[in-house]
């Protein structure tokens, strides 16, 4: 039967959540984030519990069997995240310098908010990209619809994660053919930006018009019928969500206490 | 005679214009026939279809007068989905027929049939079916976004052949394809042609109509001026004037009878134009 391809049959425990829970994960990592991320440490009182628990995010991808797509993935949020580090502690300024070199100078306000910020992006931005590597498209649209969302709003948020993909193809091709008719794409900042912003227009109006097209396409594939939907992928649970709820329960209720107490104390 | 579609004097105008697309047409469609739909840009060929499918007015809005019947039954009258079943609808652009939410070819030709509700044994063997017949089952666990603009041209078809409808309107299938694409796409229809469905076929490939259509209309700004079959209609030379192409073998034919080849007919296929002139030849020897 060709249907039991499409069944998924994950050896890891971690991979195979199902999505619900895995959404539980990320948004309870989230708070804690922002719980450690309220804690200063120091004299500086800087958020440095956020460095330690970032390691948390590289483990789960280890465990959960995508250590070399997390790390591709991941380059890109650290760059950013180093990028902010770098702003803030250069431009925030306040009566004590930490460090000094020429006319260089990290204060201390600019660095405790750098590093408040930063890791901040990196554990949230972190755990969504656990998150989005270990479920495909098909799972979060079966655990919605299975959840009780309508199959529309199903539908838009899956295509939605589809149509980035489209939409980056076709602002390469955009930007290929202003390359093609003279039009400088490449250089400084400001010759980038005068080569975007103008294909902007082109993309966005395709995908507008291409929209009247696809809601016919649905249409005749008997979309808006309303009837029992079948499925030809069904989307089972591994059995571990409990245990990962009740961990993940009890270590945001652990970081909640802590926080509590602090303030109080 | 047995009518499956019906024009009867239909006007229509998209909104925020007061020019109609279509302008008090009236015909009618025999059920199992195979009709070609001819006409220069902005002619109203892809209104027509959208009338038949019944995306205009509903989906479309403007302003509709006469009637379009589908079995007898006004399209206005349908409900959501109905038409579904009984007209296929395939597009120009085989890219935005894919739904977009599905990640291999299977589950994409499939999605119709799930929406519908078909019990997914019913789905397995309808969705092989279709596969093998449009020559697409090779690429079953294939993404459609990665497919070449012919294969997904018949991934649009399969999509709508599984839902078995009656009724084909097909937009322009080939407009975006190369000869190798068109070729393959133009065998399914063929082959649904076999099977006895009735097809409406818009396309500016005449040579493609003369050898595939058992009727042609041809349209220009938003009437229809020639409706018959094709034979009668595609050696008709004035229509060259209203500025409608003709087949080739259709101008041959006529340049070969004015330079007084005496052909008893105007060709309008190669196969025909094979036989006719080998006729005329023969006729000269004796």
């Amino acid at each position: 039967m060709w249907r039991e391809k499409l069944e998924l049959h994950k050896s890891n425990r971690i991979a195979a959540l199902y999505p619900s829970c895995k959404f539980l994960v990320v948004v309870l990592y989230s708070v804690c984030s922002l719980l450690l991320g309220s804690i200063g440490v120091g004299e500086g009182q800087y958020s440095l519990y956020l460095i330690p628990w970032f390691l948390v995010v590289p483990a789960l991808c280890v465990a959960s069997g995508i250590g070399p797509r997390f790390w591709k993935a991941i380059q890109k949020v650290i760059f950013i995240a180093a990028l902010i580090l770098v702003v803030q502690a250069l431009l925030i300024p306040s009566e004590k310098i930490v460090w000094q070199l020429g006319f260089l100078k990290v204060y201390e306000s600019g660095l405790r908010s750098g590093i408040n910020l930063s890791f901040s992006v990196m554990n949230i931005a972190g755990i969504f990209v656990w998150m989005f590597q270990t479920t495909e498209n098909r799972e979060i649209a079966r655990a919605l619809e299975n959840s009780g969302m309508n199959y529309k709003v199903t539908y838009v948020f899956i295509s939605t994660l589809q149509m980035i993909d489209v939409l980056g193809k076709n602002s390469r091709t955009i930007m290929n053919a202003q390359r093609a008719r003279g039009v400088e794409t490449e250089g400084n900042l400001i010759v980038c930006a005068k080569a975007f912003f103008p294909s902007l227009v082109p993309l966005i109006l395709g995908a507008i018009t291409n929209t009247e097209e696809r809601v016919l396409t649905l249409e005749s594939k008997g979309f808006d019928v309303q009837c029992e939907k079948t499925h030809l992928f069904n989307l089972e649970r591994s059995g571990h969500e409990k245990v990962v709820d009740v961990i993940a329960i009890a270590v945001t209720v652990a970081v909640v206490v802590w926080r509590v107490v602090l303030w109080i104390l | 005679m047995d009518t499956v579609i019906e024009f009867k004097n239909v006007t229509y105008s998209y909104p925020l214009t007061d020019v109609p697309a279509i302008k008090d047409m009236s015909f009618a469609i025999e059920r199992g026939k195979f009709y070609g739909v001819i006409g220069e840009n902005g002619a109203g060929k892809t209104t027509l279809c959208a009338l038949i499918r019944g995306f205009a007015p509903s989906f479309y809005q403007g302003t509709l007068q006469g009637q379009v019947l589908v079995e007898g039954k006004p399209t206005t009258d349908f409900g959501p989905g109905e038409l579904s079943l009984k007209i296929g609808y395939v597009f120009q652009n085989p890219f935005n027929q894919i739904s977009g939410v599905k990640d291999t070819l299977f589950e994409e030709v499939a999605f119709g049939l799930e929406n519908f509700g078909v019990p997914v044994d019913e789905i397995e063997r309808r969705v092989t079916e279709v596969m093998k017949l449009t020559d697409i089952w090779q690429l079953a666990e294939k993404n459609p976004f990665e497919l070449s603009g012919g294969q997904q041209q018949r991934v649009a078809l399969a999509s709508i052949i599984v839902l078995k409808p009656d009724i084909l309107v097909i937009d322009e299938p080939t407009s975006q394809l190369d000869p190798e694409g068109t070729e393959k796409v133009f065998k399914i229809i063929e082959m649904l042609k076999a099977e006895k469905k009735t097809i409406i076929l818009v396309e500016h490939k005449v040579d493609l109509i003369a050898e595939y259509a058992d009727e042609v209309m041809v349209l220009r700004n938003g009437k229809l001026i020639r409706f018959g079959d094709k034979q009668e209609v595609l050696s008709d030379m004035s229509l060259l004037d209203e500025g409608v192409q003709l087949p080739q073998m259709a101008i041959l034919g006529n340049k070969l009878r004015q330079a007084g080849v005496p052909l008893d007919t105007i060709p309008v296929t190669e196969a025909q134009a094979d036989e006719v002139i080998g006729r005329a030849m023969q006729k000269g020897r004796a």
